[in-house]
């Protein structure tokens, strides 16, 4: 035990005072993140707006130009339909909907022979800051369209919509752990072919030290590693992104631990045919950029070209991703949980027998 | 692990061989690494595998390390045989490789702690840095480290577990005549303090000034075996005279010198093996004068293992 503890704590001194191994594994995800977040997260400061005029009166038309003309409303024209299926899918944080009748209705409540007119306002409650922000616009512009005849017009009808689907960060967010926890693993193999090529296993192999005590050590170091990527990431996604994680500490863990040995093991495997570090270096891009852009990453499997879909169902970053995602932020399945863990399994098992046919010592 | 520790109580009395290695071979391939090799170490020796790169050397002392497996033949280090136990032998020995290469990133301190945990019983950190002169260092990280530092700490590895035995491979190639110096008063400490130590070395200079006995390799072989003394005197009562080659004096002629046993040649010198140096002196003198010629760089010394590498292979043994 003693030895083991030495040895991941060896491991881990090493890995902290390698600049290219934190810079892939820890920096290049964050950068991600901070990137691809502030593009989605609208980059602007204006709330779209989905907008239905189901009435097509000049009051709606009047009712859009006072919208429209607020500058910290950009607003999206459709179909009711149209709007709320945008709405459920993330890309808008509100919606207006102008019923049919209600240029009459408006008529009405300014000649004071009717009560106020109505507009359909939706929001999610589920997300705090977005409905609020919303509610707040469009509680605003409509006290301001209401100055102009007294008493109110115009009334806002507040009614809530459960958006189901992810909006991009938190569709994000779970993937670049997964790909983080894919740059750790198999960036075990650059390492382990350096140390092999120094004759530092050959060394080792003139000590009492036993083989599974240096594999072990170096398997529970790139755990806790990983649990460390697992925290900044969901962490900063979270904190400054408002990613709602929704799934349970204990599982999400769970997975980046299993993510994190699967890939270990496929980093061993990149050691057992890698003759130098510098073929370990090669190798190991060769593997990396295909699972980082194959594997839904950064956008949905389903908007790729057939042929290329079907090279993602054989990545094993697909599964880890489609998990991470579900268990996080409960995002819609691609591949049952089960199946994700179940493929996951299956390669670190297949993965660890190749390396221990190939893998040399010496 | 019962079988293991009966093994490993083994009882070696003082001066009984303490490393036994019977008729090992070893070939890679189409070449005879090590073929047929045998000799023993007494307790508390210096014992020295000297020959050129390639002669089977590093084989023979990663196959008593247990790193290599022998194709046939017996070693035992402590009693152990360490083919059947080697686990048990490598906590009672220590090894330094050829290549002494370690964890980069990590200090001297953090790599001697490291292994320090691989054995039950180890050294305290702070008297291996004073032992190895590491002390102004502990803190550099191991790529930092010179060449004479960097062996010096391969050393120190070596000696974390207090072992009985210790095996250094080639442990000053590469050094400077200094940082050589310095090598060899370590491993003169170490045998003081009772241990055996097996050094390969392709130096002459460091076999005559360490080893208690040496063996001489060529081609997977030992050609002879002995003290430094023994292997010189068994060969040469003479002493040797040696002088640039001089153009038209040929081996028929140079033979024919009073008092000379044996001629060899000796990258563009002349060597005369004489019984009587200043009758052969004279002979040569003469010689030269008459072909109007004054002999270059004339040296007489004593035989070393120089002359007995030369007369065991008929090549210098040089880098």
């Amino acid at each position: 035990m003693r030895a083991l503890r030495s040895l991941v704590i060896a491991h881990i001194r090493s890995y902290v005072r390698d600049r290219q191994a934190l810079f892939w594994t820890i920096a290049f995800p964050l950068i991600f993140i901070f990137l691809f977040g502030s593009i989605f997260s609208g980059g602007t400061n204006r709330t779209k707006l989905g907008w239905a005029d189901e009435d097509g009166s000049p009051s709606s038309t009047a009712l859009r130009e006072v919208f429209s003309s607020a500058s910290l409303v950009e607003i999206v024209d459709g179909s009711r339909a149209d709007v709320l299926e945008k709405m459920r899918h993330g890309d808008l944080p509100g919606v207006v909907v102008i019923p049919k009748g209600y240029g009459d209705q408006v008529a009405a409540a300014q000649k004071g022979t009717g009560p106020p007119a109505q507009v359909t306002v939706y929001t999610d409650p589920s997300q705090q800051t977005q409905s609020g922000s919303v509610k707040g616009l469009v509680g605003a512009i409509l006290a301001q369209a209401n100055l102009v005849g007294r008493p109110p017009a115009v009334v806002a009808d507040l009614q809530d919509l459960q958006t189901q689907d992810l909006n991009a960060v938190s569709y994000l967010v779970p993937s670049i752990l997964g790909m983080a926890l894919m740059q750790l693993g198999i960036f075990a193999a650059i390492p382990l072919v350096a140390d092999r090529q120094k004759l530092i296993l050959k060394r080792l192999s003139a000590t009492p030290l036993r083989r599974w005590q240096l594999v072990g050590s170096n398997i529970v170091m790139r755990l806790i590693i990983g649990l460390v990527q697992m925290i900044l990431i969901v962490g900063i996604g979270a904190a400054v992104f408002g990613v709602k994680v929704t799934g349970n500490i204990a599982a999400i863990g769970g997975l980046a631990v299993l993510g994190a040995v699967a890939f270990t093991s496929l980093g061993y495997v990149i050691a057992s045919f890698a003759a130098t570090e510098d073929a370990a270096n090669g190798m190991t891009g060769a593997v990396q950029f295909p699972l980082m852009f194959l594997s839904g990453t950064f956008w949905p499997i389903a908007i790729m070209p057939a042929p290329l879909q079907a090279v993602a169902l054989v990545l094993p970053l697909t599964y880890l991703s489609d998990a991470m995602r579900q268990v996080m932020v409960n995002g819609a399945a691609l591949f049952p949980l089960w199946l994700c863990v179940a493929v996951l399994v299956g390669w670190t098992v297949v993965c660890f027998a190749i390396a221990a046919r190939f893998f040399r010592w010496q | 692990m019962t079988a293991t520790a009966r093994a490993g109580d083994a009882v070696i009395r003082e001066g009984e061989a303490i490393i036994r290695v019977g008729d090992v071979r070893k070939r890679y391939g189409d070449v005879r690494a090590v073929d047929g090799v045998t000799f023993s170490v007494s307790s508390g020796q210096i014992f020295g595998l000297l020959g050129p790169n390639g002669a089977g050397k590093t084989t023979t002392v990663e196959m008593l390390e247990g790193l290599r497996q022998p194709d046939s033949g017996r070693l035992e280090v402590l009693g152990i045989d360490v083919a059947r136990h080697p686990d048990a032998l490598k906590e009672r020995i220590g090894v330094a490789l050829q290549t002494a290469e370690l964890y980069p990133k990590l200090t001297v301190v953090e790599v001697l702690d490291l292994f320090r945990s691989f054995y039950r019983r180890s050294i305290p950190t702070a008297q291996l840095l004073e032992f190895l002169d590491l002390g102004e260092r502990r803190t550099a990280q191991t790529r930092h480290l010179s060449g004479g530092q960097r062996q010096r700490l391969a050393v120190a590895l070596a000696l974390v577990n207090d072992p009985e035995v210790v095996f250094l491979d080639e442990p000053t190639t590469g050094l400077d005549p200094a940082a050589r110096r310095a090598l060899w008063s370590l491993v003169e400490q170490l045998k003081a303090q009772g241990k055996t130590v097996l050094l390969t070395t392709h130096y002459m200079e460091e076999a005559e000034a360490l080893c208690d006995r040496v063996a001489i390799m060529d081609h997977g072989r030992i050609l002879d075996m002995g003290s430094v003394g023994d292997l010189v005197s068994r060969r040469f009562q003479e002493k040797a005279v040696q002088f640039d080659r001089i153009d038209g004096l040929g081996d028929e002629r140079l033979a024919a010198i009073a008092a000379v046993t044996s001629v060899r040649h000796d990258d563009g010198r002349d060597l005369l093996y004489s019984r009587d140096v200043p009758a052969t002196i004279r002979d040569l003198l003469g010689i030269s004068e008459e072909m109007a010629v004054e002999p270059q760089n004339l040296t007489i010394r004593r035989a070393t293992l120089e002359d007995v590498f030369l007369d065991l292979t008929g090549r210098a043994l040089r880098d």
